[in-house]
């Protein structure tokens, strides 16, 4: 065991591989939960650091996404070369750590032998041994460290066994500094010696390997200024370099160098990976396949509605609880409304989503790493492309399902450019889980709660129509893109499918924690602050208006001859409408009006432009303040809510439907637009699809009520 | 005369000669498929889709334009 003695200094290694190699489950075995998820820097990639500690040493691991090799061709990969092709870089490596794959050991081995000439220190860890041993695989592993010269571990992927030899070894090879062969894999031709030649005159590199590297990417890498780019363009130009000719030679050498050790020291007794074509003349039949995608869909979304009720009643009774208890202890003062109507109120209306999140995280994690979402792209991928997407798209519109933001983000895989565009446009108009909430309090108004077809609860199938007419929405705004934007470049579909596997617990339940409290912190954050500010937004008013407002409330209650319960709900709504929040909500209900909205929903729609799960944590708080009441379930308030001048609810069919269409479609999420900023370079895409989609949300709200209310 | 991956029968066997597309070709080495690597046509997807292809020991999955850029022969 390695105990934590005296840390002297932090060190970066780079977890790096090929996609599907075990990676993430060794990160996850190594790291635990003192992992974090940051964004590189300029793109919204995601980059996982975890810390450990060795003797002396704080390790920080960055799990970098999956790579082919040293020639990328998606933006994924593109940033992990650009560091590797910049030790100036902060997440630049003083070692390397990859993981391979033992029961595919020749493919995993070219980026391998690639990383080998850049001269960084090297651990190979060999994952899913388990498997491998289960496979009849034999690997003799001190030839292959003498053949590769790098130190080697075999992990059982599942277990973790092996985590502290992984551990010691790369104590070893960060302290003792051991010296290994130099060998490489590639034999550099005298062309190639002249190009690397000239560029190591102009650009300080680590290796020849390095500045050939610089020669293929120099016109895209983004740490080269544009001078470095101009002189590695001359240079490529002098010397009549033809990069993908280059590329393919140096690939096929080193593949014939390092296949016959492969072969040497791995001794297979059966052909492998039966079960995985076994069960793809399932997954991937043209009938079968398609309609298993449908049903599980429609699981999802029933496993939400169905099994998140009863966690969400515990917490809402249980903050019920906590806001009378807080009423009874605390002394009547501003401070305790503004606890209890202000901030508990809107936390209440947060934290009651979390299971139906977290459920939703879960499931859509467990179909990714059982290995599924790569059937679902081979399925679609025709499909996708007549409506101008590509077969990745259905990850990106599946993940959506959870939140558009890591599914805008796993937009990177998609090489053309125009297909990963139109993905981005169009994922947003796929409900997420911030329009749960949304949906959930908005349903109980337009479909009642009864069971059809003896199994099917209508509320859950109404939620159900919700997605589909999303997906509907998307699908048709990805063919008018295809049919706007130019298209460019080739477009590849390319796609490996990795073996199945039962998914490791541990990683799943990673996922969903890191997503969840995600949701939690950055949401939380900013609904916290919208429901305190708004808190004294409809709790104060300019003095007067507010003292005229409760005369005249108090007026007419007794002209009425209302009793005490009854003024006081008076008195508090006419107040809320002479307060600073009821002069904002007045000044744009002109505008939401033809939607059958008041100025207390407008209130609303403008704080969920931040973000739209503010919706309901803004409904409570407003609804908190305007009544007297006991009740804390936002729904049942809302029930109770009535047109001051007509005593009819507010939130009929017709409002309740229009206001569904409009969170539906509208583009009310900073942080998405954020990224689709960042992932394209520029505003104006984030501004086009927040126009579009909410003329999109405006005009069927519109449509809707009008026709409804005739 | 070569044929390509994409006009072999299913379940037909036979060996990565040569690539047609470069591009293709080098993004499909560095995924392990190579020339001197075993493929077999697996199943086509559904509404004229793509190929799923048996490399090796590892499965791919190949639009029927990529699949027609990898020549194959014994």
């Amino acid at each position: 065991m390695i105990e934590d003695k005296a840390i002297t200094r932090t060190v970066n290694v780079a977890l790096l591989g090929n996609p599907n190699s075990g990676k993430t489950t060794l990160f996850n075995h190594l790291t635990g939960l003192r992992q974090k998820v940051g964004n590189f820097p300029g793109v919204t990639v995601e980059k996982k650091i975890g810390r450990f500690n060795l003797d002396q040493l704080e390790i920080q691991i960055i799990d970098f996404p999956g790579t082919y090799s040293a020639y990328p061709t998606s933006q994924d990969e593109r940033i992990v070369i650009d560091m590797l092709c910049n030790p100036e870089d902060r997440n630049y490596p003083e070692a390397v750590v990859y993981v391979a794959d033992t029961t595919n050991l020749e493919k995993h081995l070219l980026f391998f032998t690639q990383l080998r000439d850049l001269k960084l220190p090297m651990l190979l860890v060999l994952s899913m041994s388990d498997i491998a041993m289960q496979d009849g695989l034999e690997i003799d592993i001190p030839q292959l460290q003498k053949q590769l010269g790098v130190p080697i571990v075999a992990i059982n992927g599942r277990k973790g066994n092996e985590v502290n030899l992984l551990k010691e070894q790369l104590q070893h090879l960060l302290l003792d500094k051991p010296h290994f062969s130099d060998k490489s894999f590639y034999q550099i031709t005298n062309s190639e010696k002249k190009i690397i030649e000239s560029i190591k005159a102009v650009i300080p590199t680590r290796s020849d390997y390095h500045a050939l590297l610089l020669a293929h990417h120099g016109h895209w890498l983004p740490h080269l200024s544009d001078e470095q780019k101009e002189r590695i363009s001359t240079i490529n130009k002098e010397n009549e370099f033809v990069d993908l000719k280059q590329q393919i030679h140096e690939t096929m050498q080193r593949y014939n160098r390092f296949e016959p050790i492969v072969q040497k020291v791995l001794r297979t007794s059966q052909d492998r990976s039966t079960t995985t074509e076994w069960l793809d003349r399932f997954f991937t039949h043209r009938f079968w396949g398609v309609a298993f995608f449908f049903l599980t869909m429609l699981l999802v979304f029933q496993a939400i509605y169905a099994w998140a009720t009863y966690p969400m009643d515990w917490i809402e009774s249980g903050f019920g609880w906590l806001g009378e208890s807080l009423k009874n202890i605390l002394p009547a003062a501003w401070w305790t409304d503004l606890l209890t109507e202000g901030v508990l109120a809107g936390l209440g209306g947060v934290i009651v989503f979390v299971p139906q999140i977290a459920i939703l995280f879960f499931l859509i994690s467990i179909l990714e790493e059982v290995g599924y979402m790569a059937r679902a792209v081979f399925l679609f991928d025709r499909l996708m492309q007549r409506f101008g997407l590509n077969g990745r798209s259905i990850v990106a519109l599946v993940s959506g399902g959870a939140c558009a933001i890591p599914a805008i983000m796993s937009t990177r895989t998609i090489s053309n450019r125009k297909e990963r565009l139109i993905t981005i446009l169009v994922t947003p108009l796929i409900s997420c889980s911030a329009r749960i909430p949304v949906y959930t309090v908005l349903i109980g108004f337009v479909v009642p709660p009864i069971t059809v077809g003896g199994i099917f609860n209508a509320q859950g199938l109404a939620f159900m129509g919700l997605y589909l007419l999303s997906i509907v929405a998307a699908l048709t705004a990805a063919l008018v893109f295809k049919l706007i934007l130019k298209s460019e470049g080739q477009s590849f579909l390319m796609l490996e499918m990795p073996a199945y596997k039962v998914p490791l617990f541990k990683d799943i339940l990673l996922t969903v924690w890191e997503k969840v409290s995600a949701f939690l912190i950055e949401a939380g954050k900013v609904i916290l602050l919208i429901s305190v500010v708004l808190w004294f937004l409809a709790s104060f008013g300019p003095t007067q208006k507010m003292a005229e407002a409760e005369a005249t409330a108090i007026e007419l209650a007794v002209s009425r001859g209302l009793d005490k319960t009854a003024t006081d709900d008076l008195v508090a709504a006419s107040q809320m409408e002479a307060s600073y929040a009821g002069h904002i909500g007045k000044f744009i209900e002109p505008v939401i009006r033809p939607l059958g909205y008041d100025w207390k929903i407008g209130i609303a729609l403008l704080t969920s432009f931040a973000a739209r799960e503010v919706f309901v944590g803004t409904m409570a708080t407003i609804y908190s303040i305007g009544s007297n009441d006991d009740e804390y379930s936002v729904h049942a308030r809302m029930a109770k809510e009535r047109d001051p001048l007509t005593g009819k609810p507010v939130y009929t069919l017709a409002t309740s439907l229009s206001l569904l269409l409009f969170y539906v479609f509208a583009m009310q999420c900073m942080a998405t637009l954020a990224v689709v900023k960042k992932e394209t370079d520029s505003w104006k895409w984030a501004i086009i699809q927040f126009l579009y989609m909410t003329t999109l949300a405006y005009s069927s709200a519109f449509l809707a009520y009008q026709l409804l209310s005739i | 005369m070569s044929r390509s991956l994409s006009n072999l029968a299913l379940k037909e066997t036979s060996i990565v000669q040569s690539f047609t597309n470069d591009e293709v070709g080098s993004k499909l080495m560095s995924m392990g498929m190579r020339p001197g690597t075993m493929v077999q046509l697996v199943r086509r997807a559904p509404f004229k889709g793509g190929c799923y292809v048996k490399a090796g020991n590892y499965y791919f999955a190949l639009r029927r334009n990529e699949a027609a850029c990898i020549l194959v022969g014994e």
